[in-house]
C-alpha cells in the first residue's frame, strides 16, 4: 500500500533511497502492476486511466486513456515507447524522475504495456542521458531478477521485457514519429501523419508513445483509482504536474503541484520570487516553444492548466516555466530561442529549414544592434510565413516566441 | 474496380478512383498544382510544402450522419484551419479544393521565397535553366525581389562528383529528397542518402565507386533544380536551343524509348550533333526511365572527336593485297559479282543490332542467290518466343496480384536493367516471383522462391518444375514443389529466360522447357502471359520473327562457304580462333560502322549508318515493333544497311526494295506472318499516357519527354490466333567431358563491357571491369585480385581473378565481351601466373 | 507682288550661303556619338584580364534576330577563361542579322556583352559578317593577363565575383 505524504511523482523527496528496489517495494511499489496483471483485463486498465482524465505530460496534453484506446487491435505485435528525449529548453523533470524515482516510472511503463498488450517496451532517452540510461538498465536488471519482468509474470501468461535506447543528440527526436524513425535506425525526421503511431508506429506496428512523467502517474492511478486522482488538480486538467521553474527566480527547480496552481504561487511562494530589485516582465510556460506571456497581475493569477493558460495567449505545454525579468531584452531572448531551433531543425520541410535559418540571421542583427525597423517587420513577416505551413510542431512552435515577442514587447525592438 | 470519388477542384468537377491524391486528381482535369518533392511514380512525403492548398470537406452532422446543408441546398463545406498538402491528401467524396485563391498563392510565394533564400544565383551557369521547375514556378508564383541579404546566404560545396557520372551542386539542392527516394524506393539501390540536418541537410553517396547504380542518370531528370547534372551534358546547350527526335535504345532487348536532343555546333565544324539522350515516355516499355548504358552509351555513333575509333568514311576495296578507298559504284559492283558467283555457297552473317528493314534485305539477297544466312548470336529459342511470346496487350506494368513470374538463367539487372526494374515493381504490386539461377543475383531480393541448380541443369530444372505442376512425383526438391504450388492457381504466368552460363544448345533447350511449361499450363496467347527472352541485342527478336536462325556450327559453316557477307557482326573480333577459316574464304564483304577485325580481312568494306543517322524499326523482346527516327544528318559517304544490301541485290539480279525504310517495312510486313497489316503510320501512333509528363509543367514528372512520335505496336504471338502449340522434346543435355586439369567455364553477362557499341563511351570506362574470371574461393591457390592465365580454345589470356563465396564450386565464370571468346559452356584450363 | 516673293526666296538662298553648313566631311571628320549609342558589340574583361562572359547564352535567347550563337565549356584552373565554372568557348554574332536593339546587353548578367560606338561595319563576304570571339573580345586591360590564364585553385569560384544587394 503506497503511503502518500507530499509527493505523488517526486516521492524520493519524501522517502530516501527510493531508487533501491527493496525500498520501493516496501513503500508499496509494484503492487499496482501485480494487481493489474493478475486481476484486471488490459481494457479495464485503459478504462481506469480514461476515467482519471490523465493527459499527456510531454507538452501536447492529449488524454492518455483515449490515445491507448486508438491502438489497432488487428495488427500485432504492439509496442510501447517511453519518450525520455526531454530536450525542450527549460525542461528537466523527467531527468529527476528517472534518476531518483526510476521504479515508479518503470512500473508505469509496464502498466501501459499491459494495458495495450505489448510484450516489448522501450525507453528512448536523449543521447546525453547515458548516465540516466545506466541507472535504468540497472533497475531493469533488478526487476528481471526479482521476477517483475520476463516471461509468465506473476504466474500469468503475460510476458514483458523493457529496453533502453539512446538517441544521438537531436531535439527533433522528441517528436514521436521522428523518435520512432530514430529507433529504427533511420534519419530522425518526422513521418507523415496520418497514419498515427497507434495504427502505424515502430516498424509499422501499433505503438503507444508516452512521456516519462505521464507514465509515472500510472501506478498510483491504478492502485488508488481514478476518483482519487481526480481529487487533485482541476476538473478538465486533473492530477499533479511537475513544473520545472527556471530563469530569473531565486529558487529554480522542479516543483510538483496540482494543476490549476497559479503562476504567482509557483513563482513567488515556491520559487522564492525574483532577485532583489528585479521586476517580472514575462513568463514562458512551455520552455523555448512558448509564446511570451506579458506578466500582468491578471496573468500571474492565471491557473496553470491546459484550459486557462490560453486565455493569456500561450500554451501550458510541458510546464517548463521560464521567468523573464526586466533585465532581459526580448530581442536577445528570441535570438537565443531561434538559435536553438535553427540548430535543431531536421531540415525536412522548407519553411522550418529555411525559415529558422533566416530568422537566426535577422535576430542576430536585431539583437546585435545593427538592424533597421524594417528588419523587425521582416522578422515578423518571416515568422508569419512559416505559420501553418510546417511539417511538424518544431517549426510551428519556433515562431511563437518571435511573434509574441515582437507584438507584445515592441519597445525591446526599438534601437537608437 | 475501385470505388470512384467525385470532388471539385477550382470549380472543376473530377471523378477519380478512391486512393488518388489531390495533385493527381487535379492533373486529370488539366489543373497543375505546383510540386517539388512529389513525383507520380513515388510515394508522397509532403516535405517541400509547395503544394499547399485549401481543402474543404462536406460537414456531416454527427448525430444523424447526414450532410449539413446550406440555405440554398448545397452541402456545407468546412475548410480546414491550415492549408493541406495536396500530394498527401487523399480525395474524398464532395471535397472542395481551392488552388487559386489569394491565400494559396501567398502560401506558394512564401515557400518559394524560403527556397530562394540560400539558392545560389546560378541560373546563367546552371544546366537546368530553361527546363527548371524552380525557375518556372518562381516566374509563376514567386517573389520578384529578395528580402534576404546576399552575404548571409549559406555557401556549400558546388560541383561535387557523386561518382563519375553525376555531379551534385549542394547549394542548388532544395532538399526535396526525390533522388534519395528514387534510389531507395524505385530502384532499391540506396547508394545516396541525406546527411546532417537543418539547413546543412545534404546529399552524400555511400558507395564506392560513388553513386554505384545503373539508374543514376534518372535522378538528374527528376531533380527539380540543377543540383544533379550529368557529366555527359555539362554545359552542353540550352534546352531551347536543341531539337528533339525520337529513337530507340540499341543496347538490349528492352527497347527503351529515347529522345535525342541535337544541336548544330561550331565545335563540330557545323555538324548537327547529339547533345544528350533522354527518356521518352512509354508506359508499356520503360515508363519514364532509362538505364545509364542507354543514357551515356550513344557515343559509338559519333566519329572522331571524343571517339577513339574512326567510323568508316567511304567504301574500301582490296587491290593488290591492301584495302583502298573506292567509289560506291565500284564497291557495290565488286560485292555483287563476288557474292553472285558464290551462289549457293554464299553465307550471310548478320548481327542483332540491325533493324528489321536491314535484316529483310540481307535475307532477300541470301535467299535470292540460294545461299545461307545465319544470325550471329549465342542465345537461341526465338522461334519459340514467336509462338508463345507475350500476348498482345501485355504490359509488365500491369503484372501484380495474381501473376507469377519465373526468371531462369538470368542476371536480369546486368542483362536488361529496365526489365529488372519493371519486375521488381510487379512484385511490389503483389506478383509472385520465382528466380532460378545457379548463383545469387540482385533479382533474388524480391523472389518468393529461389531455385538453385548447377550450371547445365537449366532445362532440367524447368522440366522438373513442370513435372511438379503436372503432379508427377518430384525428386525430393521442396523448392521446386513450393514454386510449383506458387504458380498453380495464379491467373498469369510470364517466363523470362536469359543466357546465364548458356550457349546456343543450352538456351534452345531452356527455351523449349519454358515453352513446354507455358503450353502445358495454358499460359500463352493472352495478355500478360508468355515467354520473354532477354536477348543481348536490340533486334534479335526481329531477326527470329523473320526466320533468321543462328548457325549451329559457325566454323563449319565458314569452311563450307565460298563467300561471306557480314553485316553488324565481327566474328574474328569475337573469336581470334576463326582467323584461319576466315582467311581461307575466297571472298568476304563486310558492312559495318567501323573497320572491325573481320573487315580488315575483307575484299569489300562498305560503310553503314548507325541508328542515329537513319530511320528503321526494332522488335523488342516483348515483341513490340517500334520505330526510330534519324537524329543527325547522315554522313555523306555511308548508307543505311538496307540500302547497301538492296543495291547489292539489284546488281546481283535479286529483287529488292531500297527506296526508304518505310518502303522496305511495307514489304516485310507482307512477308513476315507476325507483322501482317502493320505499317509505319501505325507504329507512329500515340495515345494519352499517365502520368502526364513532358508538358510545360516540368515539375510534375521531371524532364522526360512526351511521346509524340510513336508508342509502337505489340504483335500477336503465333499461338494467340493460331492453333494451340504442342510441347517439344528437350533433346539430350550436351555432354561436356573434362580432361584432367580442366574446368568448366560458363559465360555470364555484364552490363558494361567492351562491346563495340559501348566501348567508345569513355564515361563508362571507370565502371567497366578489366578482363577477369570469377571462382569460388579455394578452387585455386590464389587470392582475390591475383593474375591468372586462362587457356581457352587454343589461346592464352592473362586475367584478374575474382573470388566470390556465393558462386558454386567447380565452375569458372567468364564474362562476355571483355575479350575472352567464350560462346557457351566449355572446358578451359586455369593456372596461377 | 510676284517680285517681292521672288526677292524673299532669293534672300533666303543668299542667307543660306553664309550660314554654317551642318554637313561634315566624313570620313575625315566624324561626329561624336551620343552616350548610349548602340554600335558594334564587344565582349569585356575584368581588370585582371579574365573574360566577363560566362557562356550563359541569355543574350542568344534574348536576341530577336537570332544573331548570336554561344557554345559553353568548363573552366579549369589550368586553363581559365572566366571566373566560375563556365565560359563561352564559341561566341559568334552575325552582324547581317543583328538589328542593334541592345536586348543582349540588357540580358547579360555580367555586363560582358556591351554595345559600343562603332557603326562603321562593312563586309564583302557573308562569312566576314560573323564575328567570333577573336574579333569581339576587347584587348587585355593594363595590369591584366591574357586568357586562358593559370590561376590559383579556390580563388575564382563564383561566376559573378562581386554580388551585391540591389541599390536601386
Amino acid at each position: 500500500m503506497t503511503d502518500i505524504k507530499q509527493y505523488l511523482l517526486l516521492r524520493h523527496r519524501d522517502i530516501a533511497g527510493l531508487d533501491q528496489l527493496e525500498t520501493y517495494r516496501q513503500s508499496g511499489g509494484f503492487e499496482a502492476f501485480q494487481k493489474a496483471v493478475t486481476g484486471m483485463q488490459p481494457g479495464q486498465v485503459t478504462d481506469v486511466v480514461k476515467a482519471s482524465g490523465l493527459r499527456g505530460r510531454g507538452g501536447a496534453g492529449f488524454p492518455t486513456g483515449m490515445k491507448w484506446s486508438f491502438i489497432d487491435n488487428k495488427n500485432w505485435p504492439h509496442y510501447v515507447v517511453a519518450n525520455a528525449d526531454e530536450s525542450e529548453p527549460g525542461t528537466f523533470k523527467d531527468r529527476e524522475i528517472m534518476t531518483y524515482n526510476p521504479f515508479q516510472f518503470l512500473e508505469g511503463l509496464a502498466l501501459c504495456a499491459y494495458a495495450v498488450s505489448a510484450h516489448e517496451a522501450y525507453v528512448y532517452l536523449r543521447g546525453e542521458f547515458w548516465q540516466v540510461a545506466a541507472i535504468l538498465d540497472r533497475c531493469i536488471a533488478e526487476m528481471e531478477a526479482a521476477g517483475l519482468l520476463g516471461d509468465k509474470l506473476f504466474g500469468t501468461d503475460y510476458s514483458l521485457r523493457l529496453h533502453t535506447h539512446l538517441g544521438a543528440g537531436a531535439y527533433i527526436c522528441g517528436e514521436e514519429t521522428a523518435l520512432l524513425e530514430s529507433m529504427e535506425g533511420k534519419l530522425g525526421q518526422p513521418r507523415l501523419r496520418p497514419p498515427f503511431p497507434p495504427s502505424f508506429g515502430l516498424y509499422g506496428k501499433p505503438t503507444i508513445v508516452n512521456n516519462v512523467e505521464t507514465l509515472t502517474n500510472l501506478p498510483l492511478i491504478i492502485e488508488k483509482g481514478a476518483e482519487w486522482y481526480r481529487s487533485y488538480g482541476t476538473d478538465r486538467s486533473p492530477g499533479v504536474k511537475i513544473f520545472s521553474l527556471s530563469g530569473c527566480v531565486n529558487k529554480p527547480g522542479n516543483y510538483e503541484l496540482p494543476l490549476g496552481t497559479t503562476f504567482r504561487e509557483l513563482i513567488y511562494q515556491h520559487g522564492g520570487g525574483l532577485p532583489e530589485g528585479r521586476k517580472i516582465k514575462s513568463i514562458m510556460p512551455a520552455g523555448a516553444s512558448s509564446s511570451l506571456i506579458v506578466a500582468t497581475e491578471e496573468a500571474l493569477d492565471t491557473a496553470m492548466d491546459y484550459e486557462s493558460v490560453p486565455n493569456v495567449g500561450a500554451q501550458l505545454g510541458s510546464a517548463s516555466v521560464i521567468v523573464i525579468d526586466d533585465s532581459v531584452n526580448v530581442a536577445w531572448l528570441i535570438h537565443k530561442t531561434i538559435e536553438f531551433f535553427k540548430h535543431e531543425s531536421c531540415g525536412k520541410c522548407t519553411p522550418c529549414r529555411e525559415g529558422t535559418y533566416w530568422m537566426l540571421h535577422l535576430t542576430e542583427r536585431i539583437a546585435g544592434g545593427h538592424a533597421t525597423s524594417q528588419d523587425v517587420e521582416l522578422l515578423h513577416d518571416v515568422a508569419s510565413q512559416m505559420k501553418g505551413k510546417c511539417f511538424c510542431a518544431l517549426g510551428e512552435f519556433s515562431i511563437e516566441a518571435v511573434l509574441s515577442g515582437i507584438e507584445r514587447f515592441p519597445q525591446d525592438f526599438e534601437h537608437e | 474496380m475501385s470505388k470512384l470519388v467525385t470532388l471539385t477542384i477550382d470549380d472543376k468537377q473530377v471523378t477519380v478512383p478512391e486512393g488518388t491524391v489531390i495533385v493527381d486528381a487535379a492533373k486529370k482535369v488539366g489543373i497543375d498544382i505546383p510540386v517539388f518533392c512529389y513525383h507520380p511514380k513515388m510515394e508522397p512525403v509532403g516535405m517541400c510544402r509547395m503544394c499547399l492548398v485549401d481543402v474543404g470537406r462536406p460537414v456531416i452532422d454527427r448525430a444523424t450522419g447526414q450532410p449539413v446543408l446550406e440555405p440554398d441546398g448545397s452541402p456545407k463545406v468546412q475548410f480546414g484551419p491550415k492549408l493541406e498538402t495536396a500530394c498527401t491528401t487523399l480525395v474524398s467524396e464532395g471535397m472542395v479544393v481551392v488552388g487559386m485563391s489569394e491565400k494559396v498563392k501567398a502560401g506558394r510565394k512564401d515557400v518559394l521565397e524560403f527556397l530562394l533564400t540560400s539558392h545560389p544565383l546560378d541560373c546563367p551557369v546552371c544546366d537546368k535553366g530553361g527546363e527548371c521547375p524552380l525557375q518556372n514556378l518562381t516566374m509563376g508564383f514567386g517573389p520578384g525581389e529578395s528580402r534576404f541579404l546576399y552575404d548571409e546566404k549559406m555557401h556549400l560545396a558546388k560541383h561535387v562528383p557523386l561518382g563519375d557520372l553525376i555531379f551534385l551542386d549542394r547549394e542548388r539542392c532544395i532538399q526535396c529528397g526525390r533522388c534519395v527516394r528514387f534510389q531507395s524506393e524505385v530502384v532499391d539501390d540506396p547508394v545516396i542518402g541525406f546527411y546532417n540536418r537543418g539547413r546543412k541537410l545534404e546529399i552524400r553517396t555511400y558507395s564506392d565507386p560513388g553513386f554505384d547504380s545503373y539508374f543514376s542518370g534518372n535522378t538528374s531528370d527528376i531533380c527539380p533544380v540543377g543540383a544533379l547534372t550529368t557529366v555527359d551534358f555539362r554545359f552542353g546547350a540550352r534546352p531551347w536551343e536543341m531539337r528533339t527526335t525520337a529513337s530507340i535504345c540499341t543496347h538490349c532487348a528492352v527497347g527503351c524509348n529515347l529522345a535525342f536532343n541535337v544541336r548544330r555546333e561550331a565545335k563540330a565544324g557545323g555538324d548537327i550533333v547529339i547533345k544528350r539522350a533522354m527518356p521518352r515516355q512509354n508506359e508499356q516499355v520503360n515508363e519514364l526511365w532509362i538505364c545509364d548504358k542507354g543514357r551515356f552509351g550513344y557515343h559509338f555513333a559519333e566519329s572522331g572527336g571524343a571517339s577513339p575509333l574512326e567510323r568508316l568514311a567511304q567504301p574500301l576495296v582490296r587491290r593488290g593485297g591492301e584495302l583502298q578507298p573506292a567509289s560506291w559504284d565500284e564497291a557495290l559492283r565488286l560485292a555483287a559479282e563476288g557474292l553472285h558467283q558464290a551462289g549457293r555457297e554464299l553465307l550471310a552473317l548478320v548481327g542483332g543490332r540491325l533493324s528489321n528493314e536491314d535484316l529483310f534485305n540481307i535475307q532477300a539477297l541470301a535467299q535470292g542467290l540460294g545461299g545461307k544466312i545465319g544470325l550471329d548470336t549465342y542465345m537461341a529459342g526465338g522461334d519459340l518466343v514467336s509462338q508463345v511470346g507475350l500476348g498482345q496487350g501485355s504490359n509488365l506494368g500491369d503484372l501484380g496480384q495474381g501473376s507469377a513470374i519465373l526468371v531462369v538463367a538470368c542476371d536480369l539487372e546486368e542483362e536488361a536493367p529496365i526489365w529488372w526494374l519493371r519486375l521488381k515493381r510487379a512484385v511490389e504490386r503483389g506478383a509472385s516471383l520465382i528466380v532460378a539461377n545457379p548463383r545469387p543475383t540482385k533479382l533474388e531480393r524480391y523472389a518468393a522462391h529461389i531455385l538453385r541448380y548447377g550450371y547445365g541443369s537449366e532445362a532440367a530444372t524447368v522440366a522438373a518444375l513442370l513435372d511438379a505442376i503436372d503432379g508427377k512425383q518430384n525428386a525430393a526438391n521442396s523448392g521446386i514443389k513450393a514454386a510449383a504450388e506458387a504458380i498453380t492457381g495464379l491467373g498469369n504466368l510470364v517466363v523470362v529466360y536469359g543466357s546465364e552460363g548458356l550457349g546456343l544448345q543450352g538456351s534452345q533447350a531452356l527455351a523449349q522447357a519454358c515453352a513446354n511449361l507455358l503450353i502445358a499450363t495454358g499460359h500463352f496467347g493472352q495478355p500478360n502471359n508468355g515467354l520473354l527472352a532477354v536477348w543481348p541485342h536490340a533486334n534479335d527478336q526481329g531477326a527470329w520473327e523473320m526466320g533468321l536462325r543462328p548457325l549451329p556450327d559457325l566454323p563449319a559453316a565458314l569452311q563450307a562457304a565460298k563467300a561471306l557477307y557480314v553485316a553488324a557482326s565481327d566474328p574474328l573480333g569475337d573469336d581470334p580462333a576463326l582467323a584461319e577459316a576466315l582467311r581461307a574464304l575466297p571472298f568476304v564483304v563486310v558492312q559495318d560502322l567501323f573497320l572491325t577485325e573481320t573487315a580488315r580481312l575483307a575484299n569489300v568494306v562498305l560503310p553503314a549508318l548507325p541508328f542515329t543517322e537513319r530511320d528503321g524499326s526494332f522488335t523488342s523482346g516483348e515483341r513490340r515493333v517500334q520505330r526510330y527516327y534519324p537524329a543527325v544528318l547522315a554522313r555523306p559517304d555511308a548508307r543505311p544497311d538496307y540500302a547497301i544490301s538492296g543495291e547489292i541485290c539489284k546488281r546481283a539480279g535479286v529483287e529488292a526494295e531500297i527506296s526508304s525504310a518505310a518502303g522496305v517495312f511495307a514489304r516485310l510486313a507482307e512477308k513476315v506472318p507476325a507483322y501482317q497489316g502493320l505499317n509505319y503510320r501505325m507504329l507512329a501512333q500515340t495515345a494519352e499516357q499517365w502520368p502526364i509528363v513532358g508538358r510545360p509543367d516540368v515539375y510534375y514528372g521531371g524532364t522526360a519527354y512526351e511521346n509524340t512520335q510513336g508508342l509502337g505496336v505489340q504483335v500477336k504471338p503465333g499461338a494467340q490466333d493460331g492453333p494451340p502449340p504442342a510441347r517439344g522434346a528437350l533433346g539430350a543435355a550436351p555432354a561436356l567431358p573434362l580432361q584432367a586439369g580442366e574446368r568448366l567455364a560458363v559465360p555470364v553477362t555484364r552490363l558494361y563491357d567492351h562491346g563495340s557499341t559501348i566501348a567508345h563511351t569513355g564515361l563508362l570506362h571507370a565502371r567497366t571491369p578489366a578482363p577477369y574470371v570469377a571462382l569460388h574461393p579455394g578452387e585455386l591457390p590464389a587470392s582475390d585480385g591475383a593474375e591468372v592465365q586462362l587457356s581457352l580454345g587454343g589461346q592464352v589470356f592473362t586475367v584478374t581473378l575474382r573470388l566470390d563465396e556465393a558462386l558454386p564450386a567447380g565452375v569458372v565464370l567468364v564474362p562476355r565481351s571483355l575479350g575472352l571468346p567464350l560462346r557457351g559452356p566449355q572446358a578451359v584450363e586455369l593456372k596461377v601466373k | 507682288m510676284f517680285l517681292i516673293e521672288l526677292a524673299r526666296g532669293m534672300g533666303t538662298t543668299l542667307r543660306m550661303l553664309f550660314e554654317k553648313p551642318v554637313t561634315i566631311q566624313y570620313p575625315e571628320e566624324k561626329r561624336p556619338v551620343h552616350t548610349r549609342f548602340k554600335g558594334r558589340h564587344s565582349l569585356h574583361r575584368y581588370e585582371n584580364g579574365l573574360e566577363k562572359c560566362i557562356g550563359c547564352a541569355l543574350c542568344a535567347a534574348a536576341c530577336p534576330a537570332d544573331a548570336i550563337f554561344v557554345e559553353s565549356s568548363e573552366n579549369t584552373d589550368e586553363q581559365r577563361f572566366s571566373p566560375g565554372e563556365r565560359y563561352a568557348s564559341t561566341y559568334e554574332i552575325n552582324f547581317l542579322r543583328c538589328i542593334f536593339c541592345g536586348y543582349c546587353e540588357d540580358a547579360c548578367p555580367t555586363e560582358a556583352i556591351v554595345l559600343g560606338d562603332n557603326y562603321e561595319l562593312t563586309f564583302s563576304d557573308r562569312r566576314e559578317a560573323i564575328y567570333g570571339k577573336d574579333r569581339l573580345l576587347v584587348p587585355v586591360p593594363p595590369g591584366g593577363q591574357p586568357t586562358p590564364q593559370q590561376t590559383e585553385p579556390g580563388v575564382f569560384t563564383r561566376s559573378i565575383p562581386v554580388m551585391e544587394n540591389p541599390k536601386d
